[in-house]
């Protein structure tokens, strides 16, 4: 019992220090409606990988760490100036081009690369077992920077996220807390992605978020929710899969996922009635 | 001569794939619920993996029998999508604060995780990711041409019959403010027609080239044009321009023709953005 708690510390850990970070994000996203935000940055961040590798240099050196970096806050930077006044084209399809478009780059390159297809299936699934202390100790000193810039600027950049519909008439002088929210975000999921996975990632920025905006509304107390809940859902997910014997990362988004839709259902049929003795 | 012939089947497949994923590319984007297809696919995965333990765990002896595998599979697939055509439809409501394509992301993740599990627990067959993104639509059966027919044709002609509730539906977000009686089921049918038709697309051409061609060129329509009429045709001739060119490219250039005909759809879309940016700002400025 004693091996296995030490064994799993560093994944439980891990989960519950990302699922803070995420959890902000988390509400951010679902504000603005961009949902799918994650998993596109993921895949351009992969395609720079890919093109670091294609370049000759080796898996986790320095170079293809900073091109894959480069790579995704210069799409973020492009995807928050993107801004037709009058928005025909909804964000979240532009995320979809976006992704889409580095897919299927990542596809054609996966051709002259050695290995490349088993390159994009390793991005998709990850694993938080093999996570280090080392590592865990990096992201939390990175996440604790970033969470304290965000906390110093959060109400500027929660006035841009409430106002999504009118930021496009502000003047770019005005819309520099867009710009750091992006960047940082490429950052944070950049740093995670590779340990956690793109899904695990997803959904430890979508569920708690989505379940504490069913569940409460002011702002501070859905990112707090947020948290709690993000957290108790890894630590459940992994013990799950410790005693199932199924792989943990599809665990946690399985529990959270399913806890939202079910949630959201309970929501669903608690809402209706007092509505109907109204009628 | 003979390339013309191995080329008629994949070309008839594209053209097919073309015209319904365009149409509902349109109303996806008036939505918002841009990924939806991507979901769909892997809920449908999710279907036939599940079907083929169950299929296994019954029929040890038979597990091979492809012909009653491939129907018990795609009728699992069909009560996969059919449920999550229930919980979309019920889930877009007044009263959930978040937004519907927030539920679509946490289905899929859950459809694809889930999947994992399922086989990993399972038959333990690995799944070929790559082949599942952008498939081999050139290696297409005149059989299959066939059923994608069907299934277009079936689809195509339900919603040109019911196409005023359908655009209705999509023009109007919220269910509440609806003038069509029963939104709730126009909403279902929607997302249970597009259910079939992504079935069957994506076994023939993969995920992404089905995302592609339901995103890229709607998307390049709804930027061009504004009503219902000109979006498609202009979507329809864009594909049909960008197919032909990318099956000509890829069988010159001997690669893989998915990833040609994306590369070239996404390079379509970015000059028409860069056009339609440029004539705006002279039309900002004569005003």
């Amino acid at each position: 019992m004693h091996e296995n708690i030490v064994f799993l510390a560093p994944p439980v850990l891990s989960c519950i220090i990302s699922a803070g970070i995420l959890g902000y994000y988390g509400n951010h996203i679902l504000s603005r409606g961009i949902i799918f935000i994650d998993i596109a940055v993921a895949q351009v961040a992969a395609l720079g990988t890919m093109i670091g590798l294609l370049l000759g240099y080796a898996e986790e050196s320095m170079n293809v760490q900073l091109i894959s970096y480069v790579f995704t806050i210069l799409v973020l930077l492009l995807f928050s100036l993107i801004r037709v006044r009058k928005q025909r084209l909804p964000r979240e399809a532009i995320i979809g081009i976006f992704y889409c478009i580095a897919l299927g780059m990542a596809l054609l390159l996966a051709e002259k690369i050695p290995g490349g297809s088993n390159f994009i299936t390793k991005t998709i699934t990850g694993n938080i077992l093999w996570v280090t202390w080392g590592k865990v100790l990096h992201c939390t000193i990175l996440f604790a920077v970033i969470g304290t810039v965000l906390f110093i600027f959060e109400k500027r950049i929660r006035n841009l996220t409430l106002n999504q519909d009118r930021a496009g008439e502000k003047p770019l002088s005005e819309r520099w807390p867009d710009l750091l929210f992006y960047v940082t975000f490429g950052i944070v999921i950049v740093k995670t992605v590779p340990i956690q996975g793109i899904f695990l990632v997803f959904i430890l920025l979508i569920a708690p978020a989505a379940i504490a905006g069913l569940l409460v509304s002011s702002w501070q107390k859905r990112i707090f929710w947020s948290w709690i809940i993000g957290a108790a859902g890894s630590v459940m997910g992994i013990s799950l899969s410790f005693m199932l014997n199924i792989s943990n990362g599809p665990a946690i988004v399985c529990i959270l996922g399913l806890s939202t839709l079910i949630i959201a259902f309970l929501k669903l049929l608690m809402k209706k009635r007092p509505a109907k003795e109204k009628l | 001569m003979a390339t013309i012939e191995f080329l008629l089947t994949p070309f008839i497949a594209c053209l097919l794939l073309i015209l319904i994923n365009v149409y509902f590319g349109i109303h996806v984007i008036k939505r918002e619920i841009i990924f939806i297809d991507i979901a769909l696919a892997q809920i449908a995965a999710l279907g036939s993996a599940v079907a083929m333990v169950v299929f296994v765990s019954l029929h040890p002896e038979i597990a091979h029998d492809h012909e009653h595998h491939n129907v018990f599979s795609y009728l699992f697939s069909l009560a996969f999508i059919t449920m999550a055509a229930l919980i979309f439809t019920f889930l877009k409501h007044s009263k959930i604060t978040i937004p519907l394509e927030a539920i679509i992301g946490i289905t899929y993740a859950i459809a694809t995780t889930g999947t994992v599990i399922v086989l990993d627990k399972g038959a333990g067959g690995d799944i070929h990711v790559h082949d599942m993104l952008i498939g081999s639509i050139l290696w297409i059966s005149w059989h299959q041409v066939t059923k994608l027919f069907i299934i277009v044709l079936l689809v195509g002609l339900f919603h040109l019959i019911f196409r005023h509730k359908f655009r209705q539906i999509s023009d109007r977000s919220s269910p509440d403010t609806m003038t069509v009686k029963n939104p709730y089921l126009w909403d279902f049918l929607f997302y249970l027609t597009f259910g079939l038709v992504v079935i069957e697309a994506v076994n023939v051409a993969g995920i992404l080239t089905i995302f592609a061609f339901l995103i890229l060129p709607a998307s390049v329509s709804i930027l061009l044009s504004r009503d219902w009429k000109r979006r498609l045709l202009t979507g329809w001739g864009i594909g049909l321009f960008v197919v032909v060119t990318g099956l000509y490219l890829s069988l010159k250039m001997d690669v893989p023709c998915s990833p040609v005909i994306i590369v070239l759809l996404a390079a379509v879309l970015t000059v028409t953005l860069l056009a339609y940016r440029l004539s705006g700002k002279k039309r900002s400025k004569a005003i």
